[in-house]
Order: structure tokens, then sequence, then C-alpha cells
């Protein structure tokens, strides 16, 4: 791990370890032998530059993405990419996307009771009973029977993560979840989160929002040219960036 | 992207009578050259043949006897469209498979109906695929008499060539054609979805064939509805090709009536007539589907 600062202990009991990772699309190194290890109820944020590979990293770790080369673990487990035991593993970990992409055709209650009942193969009161909660706890219970193309996009985006939460995932994965939102309705995104992240959620963050990582993140990984450049806590890395391209990303965006 | 069209293609709609909306209608203020002229042309037709079918004896007669055919033209269709629909959304699904056999299977099959003429395949499947496949499962039954399984044997014997009637042969002729250009509708629908769909399922535990049954296909299913309609249109038409096989649909008995009548006016207008009743009330009720569900917003 190139700059990884020192100080920093390897994570004890890792829930996601990414071991010498790389995947290249054609041409494009998107990720460069990459190695990470996240711990259970760390909250993890990583920033970069466009095209730096923060989503092709995040989509490694639940396999959305095929790495080229390199080993995933997941909670002591190697995911091998056989289709039965990854079905598994990604129930265990829930993702929230930059375009919330919900199920257009079903109602608020029904996206998130779908993978309830056919993935965890809960009855479907059962499977209600734990998406009210969920809603409730993003807020929008009075929204259940409304379909998305009726919600904001901050409240779409809040029925995505409590989809994702109904689960009862073992990690939640957000790949900018802000970035498609009108600034007024990002801070209701954003509440959630750090509700979250306060409950102790493992979870793993790309986000262009500082403010948020600054409150929210354990650790911060600065990630440029499909390697991990840094990897520290929100204080060092924003306080005293080691890495001279660390300094130069910060120093563009706090900018702005 | 659709609704726009829709108010166009929706008569009440059309530009020609924005005066009407406004409520302030006055002749002048309807847009002539906007004015769906065919479609009064179009009434007018089915006037005018109405009452000639009705008034003249001789029509009167032409019309009654070929509506006979009727039955044989609609179930033909009907069969012919549900099959085709089952083997155009797994022909579909193939098309779009990562794996290779099903991939290229798909492709080939689409492949090869594209580029023979309608008849030509109608002549091939009924006349030469069918017989063939009947040869084949005589010749099985005979080789495993051979090999004293005689009882199982005997049964596939016993299917002779002449035991398929020649409509069964049009429906299986239709299907096959038709589901080849299904396919493309639904691999199109299916396409029109976007990835982030199948991600999102995905994501959350389901497999391919969960999160394309109960996320992508109820998507792209409404998606097609209206193609799908518009072919369940083309196929009534070309039914009528099937009349080459000798199935006593409409045109088939048309042919008869006017071969020994000698009234070809009187035949294939009323023919003509049928097949256009039926195509312009259909298309009327696939603009009022697709305006319901569009409308619905989802
Ligand atoms: N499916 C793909 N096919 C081809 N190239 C891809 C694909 N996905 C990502 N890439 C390339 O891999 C590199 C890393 O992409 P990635 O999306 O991980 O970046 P990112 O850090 O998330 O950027 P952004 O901030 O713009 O989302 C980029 O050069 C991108 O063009
Ligand atoms: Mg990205």
């Amino acid at each position: 791990m190139t700059g990884a600062n020192p100080a920093m202990q390897p994570a004890a009991d890792p829930i996601i370890e990414l071991r010498r990772i790389s995947k290249t699309f054609g041409e494009v190194e998107a990720l460069k032998d990459v190695s990470l290890a996240i711990g259970r109820g760390k909250v993890v944020v990583i920033i970069g530059p466009s095209g730096s590979g923060k989503s092709t990293l995040l989509r490694c770790i639940n396999r959305l993405e095929e790495p080229t080369a390199g080993e995933v673990w997941i909670d002591g487990e190697r995911i091998t990419g056989s289709d039965e035991q990854m079905n598994k593993i990604r129930a265990d970990i829930g993702m929230v996307f930059q375009h919330f992409n919900l199920y257009p055709h079903l109602s608020v209650l029904e996206n998130i009771t779908l993978a309830q009942k056919i993935v965890r193969k809960r009855e479907k009161k059962a499977a209600q009973a734990i998406a009210m909660e969920q809603l409730k706890r993003v807020g929008i219970a009075e929204k259940a029977d409304a379909f998305p193309n009726q919600l904001s996009g901050g409240q779409q985006q809040r029925v995505a993560i409590a989809r994702a939460l109904a689960m009862q995932p073992k990690i939640m994965l957000f790949d900018e979840p802000t970035s498609a939102l009108d600034p007024e309705m990002i801070k209701e995104v954003l509440d959630v989160m750090l509700m979250l992240a306060e409950e102790g959620s493992t979870m793993v963050i790309v986000t262009h929002e500082m403010g948020f990582a600054r409150a929210a993140a354990d650790e911060i990984i600065f990630m440029d040219y499909g390697e991990i450049v840094e990897q520290t806590t929100p204080e060092t890395l924003f306080t005293h960036p080691t890495h001279p391209r660390t300094k130069l990303f910060l120093s563009q965006i706090l900018q702005k | 992207m659709a609704s726009s069209d829709l108010e166009r293609t929706s008569l009440l709609d059309a530009p020609a009578f924005e005066g009407l909306k406004l409520r302030r209608f006055s002749l002048k203020e309807v847009n002539w050259r906007e004015f769906p002229w065919w479609f009064a042309a179009l009434i007018l037709i089915a006037v005018v043949t109405l009452v000639t079918v009705l008034t003249s004896p001789t029509f009167n007669e032409a019309f009654f006897f070929i509506i006979a055919g009727l039955g044989v033209t609609v179930s033909v269709t009907l069969a012919a469209f549900v099959v085709a629909v089952v083997l155009g959304l797994i022909t579909g699904l193939g098309r779009i498979s990562d794996k290779v056999l099903p991939k290229n299977a798909a492709t080939l099959y689409v492949e090869l109906v594209r580029g023979v003429p309608m008849l030509v395949l109608i002549f091939f499947i009924a006349l030469v695929l069918v017989p063939g496949i009947i040869n084949g499962i005589n010749a099985l039954g005979a080789a495993l008499s051979n090999i004293g399984i005689g009882s199982i044997g005997s049964f596939f014997s016993a299917v002779a060539i002449r035991d398929i009637p020649m409509a069964l042969r049009a429906v299986i002729a239709l299907s096959i054609t038709y589901g080849a250009f299904l396919a493309e509708v639904f691999r199109a629908g299916i396409q029109s979805i976007s990835r982030g769909q199948m991600e999102a399922a995905r994501s959350q535990g389901m497999s391919y064939g969960q999160a394309m049954r109960y996320v992508i296909l109820p998507q792209a299913v409404r998606n097609v509805l209206p193609a799908l309609g518009n072919d369940f249109i083309s196929m009534l038409k070309d039914s009528s090709l099937v009349s080459v096989l000798a199935v006593r649909d409409i045109t088939q008995v048309a042919k008869l009536y006017a071969g020994h009548s000698f009234r070809f006016q009187q035949a294939y207008i009323s023919l003509a007539i049928l097949y256009l009743v039926m195509t312009v009330s259909l298309s009327l009720l696939v603009k009022v589907i697709e305006r319901r569900y569009c409308h619905d917003g989802r």
C-alpha cells in the first residue's frame, strides 16, 4: 500500500478484505493491485478524482464487478464467484446507488419486500413488518404505498436505503448516494447515513461530501489512478495529508 | 417519450381540433390541412361497403360465404401468436444471454427466419420441416423396435405425416416465423431497461433468473405491449398466407368462392373489408391500451 499512514493499524478483525485486487477494462487499469482491510463496525469513506477507481473498488466488494486478479474475503470467507455463494453473500451486503435504482413498477413497500420474500424467504406479513420498520427509520413511513416516480430524489434515496437495510446486511456500500440529488435534499440523506454510522453499521461510502466524511468516517481513503494513495483518519488526512497527490486533490475540492 | 407521439396519433388531440379544446369552437379555427382526412375516408368506405353488402344480393352472398372462414383465421392467428410470444420471449432471453450456446442458437434462429421470405418459410416449415421431423420420429420408432423396445417403438412409428393437419402446420409455421420477430421486440424491450435495475436486484442477492422475472421483465413487457399489439395485427394479416396450404381461412374461402362463382369483385372486396374491419378496430384498441398505461405514468 503506497503511502499508507504507518500509524494506522491493520484491522484486527476485518469484515472486508481485498487482497491484491486488480481490475482492467480493456486497456484501462481501473484498479492496480489494491489491498484493503475494513474492520467490523467501521465507517470508511473513499474519496478521489473522477475515474480514479472508487466505484470499481466498491463494486468489487460485492462482485458486481469481477476482479481481474486478487481475492475478496467477506467475514472470513473467500468469495469465489460461484453463483449460489455470490447470491448468498450479496444478500448480506446492502448497496445504495447514485441513481437510486428503485424498481419503478413496484410500490415503495413492494420495493422493500421483494428481495426479502424471494431471497430471504420471508412471509409477506413479516417482510412488510420489517419494511415498515425500516421506512420509519428513514422517516418516510407515510409513503409506503406511493410509487417511486411520485417521490422526490431525497425520498427515493431514503427508500433505497430502507430497501437495503431490510435485508439486515452486515455491510452497507454507498456509491455517491447524494450526487444525483438537488442540494436541498442532500442533508436528509446524509442524516440517515449519519444515524446508521452512529448505530455501528459497517459502511463503505464513496462521496464528495467532505463535511460528512469528517463527521462520520473512522477512516478515509484517498484513491488516484486506480491505487489507494493514502488511508488514514479524517483528521490526519484533512490537516496533514502526506502525499502530494492528496494535497493537490484536497486543495482543488476545498477551493470550490 | 412516446406520449408526445401519442398525442399526435390520437384523433381528438389532432392539431386540427385545437379549436374544439378551447371551447370557442368555430369552423374557421379548424385547421383543415391537419384534419385527419384519412379517417373520414375510412369511415366513408366502411359505410358504403356496409350498405352495398346489405343491399346487393351478390355481395351479400359473397360476404356471408367468406365469413365462414373467420373462425379459422382467428383461431390460427390466436394460437400462433401465443406460441410465438413464448418462443419470442425464450429467444429474446437467449439473444441477451452471456452464455455461448443460447446466444448463438437464438441469433442463428433469428437470422435464418429474417433471411427468407415469409411465404417460402411457410412452405418450407409445413411441407419440409414438419414432415422431416415426423420422419425422424418414425425412424426413431423403427430403431427402438429393432433393439426390442417394441411397445415404445410402435408408439413413435404410429405418427404419420398425414396425421398432422395443414391447419396445425400453418400454426407451427406462423409461430416459428413470428417467434423470431417477437424475439427482437423482447430483446429491445429488455435492453431498454437501465442496467441499474439488474444491478440493484443482483446486489440484493437475487439470481439472474429472479432479477429477470421479478424486476426486468415486468417493466420490459409493459414497454413492449404496444409493439406486441401491432405485431398481432401484422400476424392477423399474414395469416392470409396460410391459404397456400389450403387451410380454409377467409382468404382461402374467398379464393374458392371467386373460383367457382367468377364473382371476383364481390369476393375480394368482401375479403379486404373483413381484414380492414379487424385490423382497424384492433389498432384502435392498441392505441387505447397504449394511452391508458402511458397516462398512469409508471
Ligand atoms: N464498465 C466499464 N467499462 C469500461 N471502462 C470502465 C467501466 N467501468 C469503469 N471503467 C473505467 O475504469 C476507471 C475507473 O472507473 P470508476 O467508475 O471506478 O471511477 P470513479 O472513481 O468511481 O469515478 P467517478 O467519480 O467519476 O464515479 C475509469 O477510467 C472508467 O472509465
Ligand atoms: Mg464512480
